[in-house]
C-alpha cells in the first residue's frame, strides 16, 4: 500500500497521482471482506459527492457498499477487477484501485481522511 | 454473553475468523471460505458444530410423545437408525427442523438448530402434559464435531473402525480410546460423520483427527463454507428457508413426510390438507444468469409483478456461478425448472433461471 494515501474509516482510500485521484478500499477491508466475487462500477463520467456509495463489493458472505472519500467525477474504471473480481485477493496483483476520479474537493473534503498509518493503527 | 465451545481456543490458535452465531462466538473461516469449500468437496473437513443442541427424551412415553410432536413416524425408527423430522406448531409452521436418532428403546437422541433450542424446549414441554416422559437438555455437555468429504470415511476407518454405521444411522464407538457417538450424518451434501463427544474430550479430539487426516488432506472448515455447502446441496437452513410461517409442505420437505401416519401430530390438518390441496407459497431453486448475487430478503419478480422473496443466496463454487432459494406465490405452476424470473439487486432487475435441486448432486447415501 502506498504510504500516501489517505483512508477513510469506512475503508476507502484516496491517492493522487498527477492530476487525478486513484479510489479504492484497503488491504484491511480486503482481508476483512475474504474471498471476493463480484465488484460493481459505476459508470465513466458519472459524478458523486463525499460519502455517496459508488461500487458494491461482494463477498461470499456479504454485500458491501463503498463510499466515495472525496467528491469526483469518475474517469477511469478498472475493468480488469470487475472481469475477475479474485484479483482483489491475489497479494502478487497491484492495480486494486476500483475508479480514477478528477475532483475538485477542497481541504474540508480532506479533514476527516487519515494517514495510512494513522488508519492502521485505528484499524489493529 | 456470548457463548464459547470448548474448541475456541483451537479456533483462535488456527487464525479463524470469528463472528457471533446464534449468540455464539464461532469460526467463519480459517483460510478462505471458497478454498475451505473446496476442500471439503474435494477431500476432507473438519468443523466444530457444538453449538448445535442435543436433548434427550426417554421414558415409558418417549415413543408417542415423539409421534405427536413430529409428522414423521417414529414407530418405524429402529435401534440406531435416524430420520430427518420437523417441529411444526399447530398450524403446520415450523419451530425447528431435527434429526431424531433412536438410541434404544424409549430413548431417543434429538440434535436441534443452536438458534432454537431453548424455543424446542419450551415447545416439547408444553407438549408434555400426560406423557411420562423426559426432556433432557444436554447440549452443555457434548461438543460435537463433523468430519465431512469423500475422505472423510477413509479417514474414519483408518483410526481402527471396523465398520461405520450406514448412511443416517448412529453407533457407540471408541476413537483415539475416547467413548462417542459416531453418525454417518452431516450438513454438506458429502458423505462423513459427526461425533458427538464428551466436552473434556474435544480439543482432543480435535487434534487427533487434524493430525491423522493430514495425509487425507484435511483441513477446518468455517461457517461460511458449511452455509455455501449447505446451499448447493439444498439444503435448509432454519432462519432463514424456515420459520414459524412456512409448512414442511411449502418448504419442499413433503418426501419427508409419510402420508399413512396414523397418530395425530401438531399441524397435521394443514398439513395433509396442503398435501392434497397445495401449499400457499413453494420454495424454488434458481441460478443467476449474470454475475450478480441473490442475498436473504432480496425480492423475485415476475412480469415485472413482485411474486415472492430469496430465503438463501450465494456464490456455487461448484457450478461456478451465483444460486439461491426462494418462496414464490400462486399460481405456484407459472414456477417450473426453466422458467425465467428475476431478482431485484440495489433496484435493478437481473434474470434467473430456475433450475432442479439440489445444485449439486449430493454424495452421501452410504
Amino acid at each position: 500500500m502506498d504510504e500516501n494515501m489517505l483512508c477513510t474509516k469506512t475503508h476507502e482510500y484516496v491517492l493522487g497521482k498527477n492530476d487525478k485521484y486513484e479510489v479504492g478500499i484497503t488491504d484491511y477491508a480486503i482481508e476483512q471482506l475474504g474471498d471476493i466475487v463480484f465488484v460493481e462500477l459505476p459508470d465513466i463520467n458519472s459524478e458523486f459527492s463525499k460519502g455517496e456509495v459508488f461500487a458494491t463489493i461482494e463477498s461470499v458472505k456479504a454485500a458491501s457498499e463503498i463510499y466515495m472519500p472525496i467528491s469526483g467525477k469518475v474517469v477511469e474504471v478498472n475493468e480488469e477487477i470487475v472481469n475477475s473480481p479474485e484479483l482483489l485477493n491475489d497479494e502478487a496483483y497491484a492495480e486494486k484501485w476500483l475508479i480514477k476520479i478528477e475532483s475538485d474537493a477542497d481541504q474540508v473534503e480532506f479533514a476527516d481522511l487519515l494517514d495510512y498509518s494513522d488508519y492502521k493503527e485505528e484499524v489493529e | 454473553m456470548t457463548k464459547q465451545t470448548f474448541l475456541h481456543d483451537r479456533h483462535i490458535e488456527l487464525g479463524a475468523r470469528m463472528v457471533d452465531f446464534a449468540g455464539w462466538d464461532m469460526p467463519v473461516q480459517y483460510s478462505s471460505i471458497i478454498e475451505e469449500h473446496k476442500t471439503v468437496r474435494e477431500n476432507v473437513g473438519l468443523f466444530d458444530v457444538s453449538h448445535m443442541g442435543e436433548l434427550i427424551v426417554h421414558g415409558e412415553d418417549a415413543l408417542p410423545f415423539l409421534n405427536k410432536i413430529v409428522p414423521q413416524n417414529i414407530s418405524k425408527l429402529v435401534d440406531k437408525k435416524a430420520v430427518y423430522c420437523q417441529l411444526p406448531n399447530k398450524q403446520g409452521g415450523l419451530i425447528d427442523d431435527l434429526i431424531i436418532y433412536k438410541l434404544e428403546d424409549k430413548k431417543y437422541l434429538i440434535i436441534a438448530n443452536a438458534s432454537r433450542v431453548d424455543e424446542d424446549l419450551n415447545w416439547m414441554t408444553r407438549n408434555q402434559l400426560g406423557f411420562n416422559v423426559e426432556i433432557e437438555n444436554i447440549s452443555h455437555k457434548y461438543s460435537l464435531i463433523a468430519v465431512q468429504g469423500p475422505k472423510a470415511c477413509d479417514l474414519i476407518m483408518s483410526l481402527g473402525e471396523n465398520y461405520l454405521p450406514p448412511f443416517f444411522s448412529i453407533k457407540r464407538s471408541e476413537l483415539f480410546n475416547i467413548n462417542v457417538w459416531l453418525s454417518r450424518t452431516g450438513y454438506t451434501g458429502e458423505d462423513g460423520v459427526e461425533i458427538m463427544v464428551k466436552n473434556e474430550f474435544a480439543e482432543y479430539m480435535w487434534d487427533k483427527l487434524l493430525e491423522a487426516g493430514k495425509e487425507y488432506g484435511i483441513k477446518p472448515i468455517g461457517l461460511g463454507a458449511r452455509d455455501t455447502l449447505r446451499l448447493e446441496a439444498a439444503l435448509h437452513l432454519y432462519g432463514n428457508d424456515l420459520n414459524e410461517d412456512t409448512t414442511p409442505i411449502e418448504a419442499g420437505l413433503g418426501w419427508s413426510i409419510p402420508k399413512d401416519k396414523e397418530d395425530d401430530y401438531n399441524g397435521k390438518e394443514v398439513i395433509m390438507r396442503q398435501i392434497k390441496e397445495g401449499a400457499g407459497k413453494k420454495l424454488i431453486g434458481f441460478r443467476m444468469l449474470d454475475k450478480s448475487i441473490a442475498r436473504h430478503e432480496y425480492e423475485v419478480y415476475s412480469n415485472g409483478e413482485k411474486v415472492g422473496f430469496v430465503t438463501s443466496g450465494g456464490v456455487s463454487p461448484i457450478r461456478g456461478e451465483n444460486i439461491g432459494l426462494a418462496y414464490v406465490y400462486p399460481p405456484l405452476d407459472n414456477y417450473n425448472v426453466g422458467s425465467t424470473i428475476q431478482i431485484m439487486i440495489r433496484e435493478k432487475l437481473h434474470d434467473a433461471e430456475i433450475v432442479k435441486l439440489p445444485f449439486v448432486a449430493k454424495r452421501n447415501k452410504g
